[in-house]
């Protein structure tokens, strides 16, 4: 036999048996594979389900987007739990993907505010679990832009070469549909044609899209390259715990978008009381204030959100200011048609 | 006529032999390509978080991180083991692919070419998905095996071309000639040709590891519960304060690769 | 003991059929779900019900076909200018380095082993708006506002490219060059030729076979690029492969994303195609 085949039959014989291995592994009862967003498997994001369970593996998949975690649940992924943001909600108990919440065997759930609570409710069952939440709306540079008043800001040559947006159709026809007042559950041909136009002549006006927000969008509002974005409130807080740059938050006229990331358990799990608790730790204290102190989003556990004291943090949620809340707009749920329509206006409008 | 006839100086007929500083056209390229290594490797001393100037001072704090990380030392560990895997079969299917190509007549010859040179013209993510899929199908689980199968395969066409590229321009006499003293064939590719590919071979199987250490489409779909380290450096990219420990573990990764290859480069060229 | 013929069964099979297994059927899967009309849960019945929506609007949506055609022209760009930058490498390589090669051969590309990101980042501190660079042209007086063009444009798209090539773009050359030596030059000086025409009847000559596996090696992946576009190419470096790219991961619309594909890959191949013929054709003349 040719030398070079020798050790590869070597390799493919480890291989086999690392398959057999791995096969096995994976079937094992104290096991649970999250579907998750990238940088959302850090342990301080689970750390009291780690405490209470020391002996459990717990192990991630990456998704990066709504989409994606769909994508990846309806062809089969083998998770037991994934995690997503509203407006998806109907999907996955359409498809028969999920399994509903048991919450009498949740510790922490009276905790939750009702609002968070509905948002996991589909058809009158509990489905998904509320954990992480934030607020969308304009950031700014004080020292080039003295005021913000509405979102059409994003459109104004002024700031030219200093705008940034988030490379997202959705969320673009989202900020039209304020601007215009348009329903955003309703939107027709004809606005979506003009939205198209609108956000096409806006491109020029972008240093460039954002995609990720702390590796994108902070340094560079930081840095003052960007003095106006389409932003979570992450970079807020995190500009104004480095102050280097005068930023603020705006609170438009057509008011802040609002967003609710939501955990559900795959239908087909085999470990329901493990995923089940797995949840419930999400919303222990210490896990719930990681997400609010590591990445600044809001956390559905109230009690949590009561006890913040930092001062950048209360700001960065506008706690103190409970008109900002009425006014805002939260994520509707949106039909696979539209959603198909505004993703391919908006890889025309990055074409163009 | 002969070149003593017509003045030609014997000794300047060289390969090699031009006025291009070709040292130092080297060095340039070789100071643009490390030079945002350098300052990487200075921001991995630096005492700040954010990647700007001016310097805060020096630290160590960054490594002594790397090494109380767990997390981030097994992503490191299974991003090597699954380059390692990945560049070995495609450099032994891509040597496979040029000896055959090359030094035999067969049905299908122009097809096996075509196919090892393919993978450049699908996208990774395309490739991702549909391999996915397949694994779906198949019920085979999704591991860091997947993913290094995955890399061998767009790896492939590149260790194909660079061998390809070697192994043409030698003469097959020298195969020819060993068999007729012997040889069986496959001694004559161990002892013969593969010490005249030996560098190629390096080339090959560096250039396929270095596709799959840094590749994140296809590991973001072939993998099961493990990351690789592109993958994790992505999701730590959230946390501010992570990123100088990050760059420690690059500007590591990256020292180690040099010193591990030019100790197996050492070993090559002892055993010959 | 195994003769040459027999040892073919053990060179061609492995390759055709590690191929076969993890390429051409995933290859083929892929073009199944471009005739998908939306998308959603595959399944394998409702995968034979073709349509060709997905064709119908690329075909209906001149932008994407401008851009198409705008990456190729890139990739063009950079195959060519990467594989003129890489020869004096290559040569360096082949013929000063010789034997210990393999040494700066590693020094030259262990540096692509380290994160493309973070290398990216670490240039965006040099090349940004407020980095390094125009804050020293700033303070230098050589200009007044910061040059955009270095980030976030096609020309930044395109200089980085070749930049991140260049070593790889070595490789074949290197390897190619390694059959030329002194006795071709020597038999070519008796015949007369002065040292450019050496060179460029010998040395380039041999070279060819490398050159070319070069170009296609920097061509044929750089037109469905993606990661490059999306770190340093703003909105005017957009580029086919991040159009791909977009559909697949942000949108879920993996048949709208295979078609694209499909079509990228048709239309490269036809151009490899016809480079093929040009280059047999002057193999044919000279």
């Amino acid at each position: 036999m040719p030398a070079r085949s020798r050790p590869f039959r070597q390799c493919l014989a480890i291989v086999a048996v690392s398959l057999v291995i791995l096969a096995t592994a994976c079937s094992a009862p104290n096991k649970l594979l999250v579907l998750e967003w990238s940088g959302y498997e850090a342990e301080d994001f689970w750390t009291d389900f780690k405490t209470a369970n020391p002996e459990a593996a717990v192990t991630f998949e990456i998704g990066s987007s709504d989409a994606d975690v769909l994508g990846k649940m309806e062809q089969g992924s083998q998770a037991d739990i994934f995690h997503f943001y509203t407006g998806w909600q109907q999907f996955y108990v359409d498809a028969g993907l999920v399994k509903e919440i048991d919450t009498s065997k949740l510790t922490n759930w009276d905790k939750v505010p009702e609002s968070f609570k509905a948002l996991g409710r589909v058809d009158g069952k509990q489905y998904y679990l509320p954990w992480d939440w934030g607020f969308t709306s304009i950031l700014y540079n004080t020292d080039h832009v003295p005021e913000v008043t509405s979102w059409d800001i994003l459109f104004d040559d002024t700031y030219a070469e200093h705008i940034s947006m988030w490379d997202d159709g959705p969320g673009a026809v989202t900020v039209s549909s304020y601007i215009h007042g348009w329903d955003e559950e309703a939107i027709t041909d004809a606005q979506l044609a003009q939205a198209e136009q609108e956000w096409k002549d806006q491109k020029a006006l972008n240093l460039h899209y954002w995609t990720d927000e702390y590796a994108d969008l902070c340094p560079e509002v930081k840095s003052g390259d960007i003095w106006v974005a389409y932003a979570w409130q992450g970079c807020y807080a995190d500009a104004l715990y480095d102050g280097s740059q005068p930023i603020a938050y705006a609170t438009p006229v057509e008011g802040r978008n609002s967003w609710v990331g939501l955990y559900g358990i795959s239908s087909k799990t085999a470990n329901y009381d493990l995923a089940l608790e797995f949840l419930d730790m999400k919303l222990a204290t210490l896990t719930c204030s990681n997400a609010v102190t590591l990445f600044y989003y809001g956390c559905a556990n109230q009690e949590v959100m009561d006890a913040i004291e930092d001062p950048v943090l209360i700001e960065a949620f506008g706690i103190d200011d409970p008109s900002i809340i009425e006014s805002t707009n939260f994520t509707p749920p949106v039909t696979d048609a539209q959603r198909t329509a505004w993703t391919e206006m908006w890889g025309r409008v990055k074409a163009e | 006529m002969t070149a003593g006839m017509r003045g030609v100086r014997r000794d300047a007929i060289g390969v090699g032999h031009t006025r291009l500083p070709l040292g130092l056209i080297y060095a340039a390229m070789l100071a643009f390509l490390y030079l945002p290594i350098v300052l990487l490797a200075v921001f991995s001393f630096n005492a700040n978080t954010s990647l700007s100037f001016p310097l805060r001072g020096f630290t160590l704090d960054w490594y002594g991180q790397v090494l109380d990380d767990p997390a981030l030392l097994a992503a490191a560990r299974n991003s090597l083991v699954v380059a390692t895997v990945a560049a070995t079969a495609a450099t032994a299917l891509g040597f496979a692919v040029s000896v055959a190509v090359l030094r035999f007549r067969f049905a299908g010859r122009r097809l096996l070419l075509a196919l090892a040179a393919a993978p450049l013209v699908v996208p990774f993510v395309v490739l991702g998905v549909a391999l996915f899929l397949l694994f779906n199908i198949f019920g085979v689980p999704r591991s860091l095996l997947t993913v290094a199968l995955g890399h061998s395969i767009v790896a492939l066409p590149y260790a194909s071309l660079i061998l390809l590229s070697r192994i043409v321009g030698l003469d097959p006499a020298l195969e020819d000639a060993a068999m007729d003293l012997g040889a069986s064939y496959p001694t004559t590719l161990r002892r013969v040709l593969l010490p005249l590919v030996g560098p190629s071979l390096l080339a090959a199987w560096l250039t396929s590891f270095i596709v799959s250490f840094d590749e994140v489409a296809l590991a973001n779909f072939l993998a099961g519960g493990d990351p690789t380290f592109p993958v994790f450096l992505y999701g730590q990219l959230r946390f501010a304060g992570r990123l100088p420990v990050l760059i420690a573990m690059a500007v590591l990764l990256m020292t180690g690769t040099i010193i591990l290859t030019l100790i197996a480069n050492r070993l090559r060229t002892r055993s010959q | 003991m195994l003769g040459r013929r027999g040892s073919l069964r053990f060179l061609a099979v492995p390759p055709f059929a590690w191929l076969i297994v993890l390429f051409v059927a995933p290859l083929l899967l892929a073009i199944l779900i471009s005739f998908r009309a939306e998308r959603g849960p595959i399944d394998f019945g409702s995968l034979l019900q073709a349509s060709t929506v997905q064709y119908e609007k690329i075909v209906g949506t001149p932008s994407w076909l401008r851009l198409l055609a705008t990456s190729a022209g890139m990739a063009l760009l950079v195959a060519a200018l990467a594989t003129l930058f890489a020869f004096p490498i290559a040569y360096f390589l082949a013929f000063r380095a010789r034997d210990r090669a393999p040494i700066f051969l590693i020094l030259l590309l262990v540096p692509a082993a380290t994160s493309f990101l973070l290398r990216v980042m670490a240039w965006k501190v040099l090349l940004g708006g407020s980095g390094a660079i125009n804050s020293f042209l700033i303070w230098i007086g050589v200009i007044q506002d910061p040059i955009g063009l270095l980030l976030y444009s096609q020309a930044a798209v395109v200089i980085t490219l070749i930049y991140v090539w260049i070593p790889f773009a070595a490789l074949p050359i290197y390897a190619a060059l390694q059959r030329v030596d002194r006795s071709h030059l020597e038999a070519a000086a008796d015949l007369g030729a002065g040292p450019w025409s050496r060179f460029w009847r010998v040395t380039v000559a041999l070279s060819l076979p490398g050159v070319l596996a070069t170009l296609f090696m920097v061509f044929i992946p750089t037109v469905g690029e993606y990661v490059t576009p999306f770190l340093v190419g703003g909105t005017d470096g957009f580029m086919y492969g991040l159009l791909i790219q977009d559909f697949f991961s942000r949108a879920g619309n993996w048949p709208l994303g295979s078609a694209l594909a499909v079509i990228m890959l048709l239309v490269t191949v036809a151009l490899v195609a016809v480079a093929l013929r040009v280059v047999d054709l002057r193999r044919a003349v000279a």
